[in-house]
């Protein structure tokens, strides 16, 4: 089994190491997209069957979190697993993420929290086929 | 309050360049001026329980290790310059991130803005200098390699529960 990820960042280049982190976990990897803010990742997930959103917060367009609230109240993608990776360090703000359902990492993350927190919300093994 | 901020200002950046890019660096004692002409500059701006900007002034030759680091590209690729500049602003948006939280306290809530590119020399120094009673809260400079990195933190900065050790 492999899982299509979907990754949301303005930055092209944090875009391409969340793909590379992934890559180096060994998690099992299907299709994945890219999109550089919200409402180019709600397009994506129209157009494309995604596992899982790897979404960051403050975007133009459209931020991760009004993403996260589309998302939630879409019938057929309500319960989409997303991981919030962004640099937000508000407590208070996290936890509002939390509530809507995200899991979160702080930027600068490493391989390895990512390959856990993948592993905890998708319940997929690293192992898998 | 100053020396405070310096400490925690380049402790963040010292962590953030480590751990997002592999670069290793370390607080500089001496204060000279950094050359701007061979220099890559970024800032953020943010609002919260008190606002302000961030900037970071980098070596250009810092600027292609951090990007090919960042991008995990091989000896002897390239980064483009779009590549150097996405990498620096979002650097300079994890230092923020990252640094907030130590000055405000955790529940503190801010806003930051898109990171923004600072181009040319004459608007690097303008940008970082002393003038119009416009002086940086903190500033530090960080030692990679012999090369140069600068941070300049410019606001009303407020310490509310925050200065976390």
């Amino acid at each position: 089994m492999s899982i299509n990820v979907l990754i949301v960042d303005d930055s092209s280049v944090m875009r391409a190491m969340i793909l590379k982190t992934l890559r180096m976990t060994g998690l099992p990897l299907g299709e994945t997209y890219q999109a550089a803010n919200g409402q180019e990742g709600l397009d994506a997930l129209e157009q494309h069957w995604i596992d899982l959103a790897i979404v960051d917060i403050n975007m133009p367009v459209m931020n991760g979190e009004e993403m996260i609230d589309h998302i939630r109240e879409n019938l057929e993608m309500k319960d989409l697993p997303v991981l919030v990776i962004s640099t937000e360090g508000s407590k208070t703000r996290i936890e509002r993420l939390q509530h809507k359902g995200a899991k979160f990492i702080q930027k600068p993350f490493s391989p390895e929290i990512i390959r856990d927190t993948v592993k905890g919300i998708t319940g997929i093994g690293a192992n898998d086929e | 309050m100053n020396e405070k901020l310096n400490d925690i200002l380049s402790r963040v950046a010292v962590e953030s360049l480590e751990k997002l890019a592999f670069i290793f660096s370390f607080p500089e004692e001496d204060n000279g001026d950094m050359d701007y002409d061979s220099a890559a500059a970024a800032g953020v701006s943010f609002t919260g329980p008190f606002s302000g900007s961030l900037i970071i002034t980098i070596s250009r030759q810092v600027l292609v290790e951090l990007t090919s680091n960042m991008l995990g590209v091989n000896d002897g690729q390239e980064t483009t310059p779009d590549q150097q500049e996405d990498a620096l602003k979002e650097t300079i948006n994890i230092i923020c991130g990252n640094l907030l939280p130590f000055i405000a306290g955790e529940q503190a809530v801010f806003n930051i803005d898109t990171p923004e590119i600072i181009a040319g020399a004459d608007a690097i120094k303008n940008a970082v200098t002393d003038s119009d009673g416009r002086k940086p809260a903190s500033s530090v400079k960080l030692d990679i390699d012999d090369e140069q990195c600068a941070l300049f933190l410019f606001g009303d900065i407020q310490v509310v529960g925050g200065l976390v050790e």
